[in-house]
């Protein structure tokens, strides 16, 4: 169990502090118009709630195959401005990608292998995605609006309903799992947090920082890496639950951190703004 | 951006499919390039790619051209009276149109449309606007739209403004072109609402008028405080310069940056002139034509026009032997304006009287992978057929405009004379040193001169070239003293106009 904490925290960690980096030194190829705005926001929450009732309900292969596509769009844009030549960007996603698939049927889900890989795998995709959210102007209120619904929609998805549960029972059993997990006790138990709530953790800092200065990003990297590891290592230290709802704490403490930001700060700025005040010399 | 997306989708829906332009679409693609400019202060040169899609090769060009035309062809001769008999009479089935068929439809001249408007007006279409040009070159021609194209072309513009960082919400738009020409006004201010920013339709008053509205200082919220944007004719750019210097205005007194200007040649001495009036603004220039609006060119930094494909086809014709001209040779603008930009009225091979040279390729400019033309060098009707070949107003005009001594606008006037042409300018003194400037500037265009009348009233001239700044719309009053610069505070005086 500890080696699971520690991992599991480990890529947490790790998926925080790697977005935050990429956020200051490469720039993400984002749409040429349009802006991640608050319709986004809705359409992402109508997803969440759509979503995981699809990946139950349709055949495994298909779940599969559309897990194949989503991570195959998402290493490529995330190493875009990483790797120049295009051939490079392939190889470098083609690879990682085709490691996760020979682990997961080779030497089996079980493997440690197969977690190490598959933990890369999510971390850079979290990267990613969270870059992708703050570079194409997501604003705060968005996030944090976004966090509050996740926190009531995590209370009673994962708490109150099997679905969570059941879920990432599913998922778990598939490659490219978005999940940073380690296998713990008996044969395929494990110990995991999910893609969703890393990507809410280390967002969240990005738009802070975007929005009202370096303070309020290193803030909210403080507090959302302090709530993480706190709950990461409650099983060793506390009574052993089965799963948790990250979002029920994480979310709370985003839509208090805004209020307190927006007050002192007043409005937020806008990208522009932002990098007139902090400019990026990459 | 989902959204973006979906409405990016549906206007590639309309290039691909020939689906009519959705407003719903275009209203979304404007809120998403000023949500765009608001976060990151410009939008990419990437979202240009969207708007004209991306560059083809020579074939797939030609591919695509020959069957938006081919469709434009089959409309024209299904649903108007003018086409309707026309492709009987030449033999031709619109259906089966190859790219070298193009050239055997008779090219429709400005008289068919001025004379008979109705017949180019699509049986299906629900025309809401009939515009009519101003007439400087002749008898009004008629054009008639429908509500949606006129609202497509709007947002079109918008976006195309916003895309190239032209206007944007903060910007004061004066607009002092004839209140007569209602298309390119209404497009154009409709554009300039749609982005937010303000916009008022000053009119060709006196330029004295013109000059205490560009120089007025505003406090409205957002805006910049001075009119930041002019919309007008070259002519009337040349008498707002002339009458600005002479009433001791200068750049400090406005906050132009940038001046659209068409309709008309723009010399590089209007340029150079206005620019010690106004300050280092930028320049618009470009083409466009109310019979074949909304097709019209961008110039580029090197001087060409350049002509959205999807938008249009473009010929260059040999006025003398009606067949293609020759990279570098002279020859009548030819265009045919594309559904779904073009709706309400249909015209096939317009013949637009303006002279143009095509320009012979690899081009290497921005705009590269669009057709283009050399820069217009004046209506045909008002060129001169000489013994030693053409001479063109812009070949007068880029000589006259560049030599202080002639009052802005240059007037003028040029015929045919045994060996070349006789030249007649209006000039602020007529003494030999003139005398010799102008001739020396009219060589060096290459006008063949053969006698030159230096004149100091413009009514002396006996071929004047018609000017749209003449279009005058005058008030009861004349401009108050007021509305003239401060200029005693700043230590000077005004010159005397005369």
């Amino acid at each position: 169990m500890l080696v699971a904490t520690i991992v599991v925290l480990g890529c947490a960690i790790a998926a925080v502090l790697l977005s935050w980096r990429y956020f200051r030194r490469y720039a993400i190829v984002r749409p040429p118009l349009g802006v991640f705005n608050f319709s986004d926001v809705a359409m992402m929450l109508g997803s969440i709630i759509l979503i995981p009732y699809l990946d139950l309900a349709l055949p495994l292969w298909v779940v599969a195959g559309l897990l194949v596509v989503g991570g195959l769009s998402t290493l490529y844009f995330t190493w875009e401005p990483i790797l120049r030549p295009a051939w490079a960007r392939w190889l470098a996603t083609l690879v990682l990608v085709g490691l996760d698939l020979a682990a997961w049927q080779w030497l089996g889900r079980s493997s440690p292998w197969w977690y190490a890989i598959n933990n890369v795998f999510v971390v850079l995709c979290a990267v990613g995605i969270t870059n992708l959210w703050a570079q194409a102007g997501m604003r705060a209120r968005d996030a944090a609006i976004l966090a509050g619904a996740l926190a009531a929609y995590d209370l009673v998805f994962t708490s109150l309903l099997p679905l969570m549960g059941d879920l990432y029972a599913r998922l778990a059993m598939l490659p490219l799992a978005p999940m940073v997990a380690w296998p713990i006790g008996r044969e395929g138990q494990w110990y995991a947090i999910g893609l969703g709530d890393l990507l809410l953790a280390a967002a969240f800092p990005l738009v802070m920082r975007k929005a009202f200065g370096r303070s309020a990003g290193l803030a909210a990297m403080a507090i959302g890496l302090a709530a993480m590891g706190i709950l990461i290592i409650s099983p060793i230290l506390g009574p052993y639950v089965e799963i948790f709802p990250v979002m029920v704490v994480l979310g709370p403490l985003m839509v208090l951190q805004y209020a307190y930001w927006r007050r002192r700060c007043g409005s937020e700025r806008t990208t522009w703004q932002y990098l007139q005040a902090e400019p990026i010399h990459r | 951006m989902l959204e973006t997306g979906l409405a990016q989708l549906r206007f590639a829906a309309s290039m691909l499919f020939s689906l009519p332009l959705s407003v719903g679409a275009l209203e979304r693609l404007v809120d998403a390039a000023l949500d765009t400019r608001r976060e990151f202060g410009a939008i990419g040169p990437a979202a240009a790619e969207f708007l004209g899609g991306p560059p083809l090769d020579e074939e797939a060009r030609r591919e695509m051209q020959l069957r938006r035309f081919r469709s434009q062809a089959v409309t024209a001769a299904r649903e108007t009276p003018y086409y309707a008999g026309l492709f009987e009479k030449v033999g031709l089935d619109p259906q089966r149109l190859r790219f070298e068929d193009i050239a055997r439809i008779p090219v429709t001249p400005k008289a068919a449309m001025r004379n008979t408007p109705d017949a180019f007006v699509r049986r299906s279409a629900l025309p809401a606007f009939r515009t009519m040009t101003t007439g400087t070159t002749g008898r009004p021609t008629s054009t008639y739209f429908s509500a949606h194209e006129m609202q497509t072309t709007a947002l079109l513009s918008a976006l195309t403004f916003l895309q190239e960082g032209q206007i944007g919400p903060d910007d004061i738009v004066q607009i002092s072109t004839s209140s007569r020409a209602t298309l390119g006004n209404a497009c154009f201010s409709q554009a300039c609402q749609r982005i937010g920013a303000a916009w008022y339709l000053a009119g060709l008053v006196q330029p004295a008028q013109a000059l205490a509205l560009l120089a007025e200082e505003h406090h409205l919220p957002g805006k910049k405080p001075r009119t930041s944007f002019l919309s007008t004719y070259p002519s009337y750019l040349g008498e707002l310069v002339e009458c600005g210097l002479a009433a001791g205005y200068r750049p400090a007194d406005f906050g132009l940056e940038r001046i659209s200007v068409g309709g008309e040649v723009v010399t590089a001495g209007l340029k150079a002139r206005a620019q010690q009036l106004f300050g280092p603004v930028a320049f618009n220039e470009g083409f466009g034509m109310t019979e074949i609006w909304p097709l019209g060119a961008t110039r580029c930094a090197a001087g060409h026009l350049h002509f959205e494909p999807t938008q249009g086809l473009i010929e260059v014709l040999n006025p003398e032997t009606s067949g293609p001209a020759q990279p570098g040779e002279a020859g009548t603008l030819v265009a045919t304006p594309f559904w779904p930009y073009r709706e309400a009225s249909v015209v096939l091979r317009y013949d637009t009287e303006d002279v143009v040279a095509p320009v012979a390729g690899p081009l290497t400019c921005r705009l590269a992978d669009w057709p283009a033309t050399s820069d217009i060098r004046g209506k045909l009707r008002l060129s001169v057929r000489h013994d030693l070949g053409w001479t063109y107003p812009r070949d007068v005009l880029e000589a006259l405009e560049a030599v202080e001594a002639v009052p802005l606008p240059a007037r003028c006037g040029f015929w045919a004379v045994s060996g070349g042409v006789g030249v007649e300018v209006v000039v602020r003194a007529a003494t030999p040193l003139v005398r010799g400037k102008l001739e020396s500037a009219l060589e060096a265009q290459g006008v063949p001169l053969c006698g030159l009348r230096l004149l100091e009233d413009l009514r002396q001239l006996q071929h004047p070239l018609p000017l749209r700044c003449d279009l005058r719309e005058d008030s009861f009053a004349t401009p108050a003293p007021s509305t003239a610069p401060d200029v005693s505070a700043a230590g000077r005086l005004p010159a005397e106009r005369s």
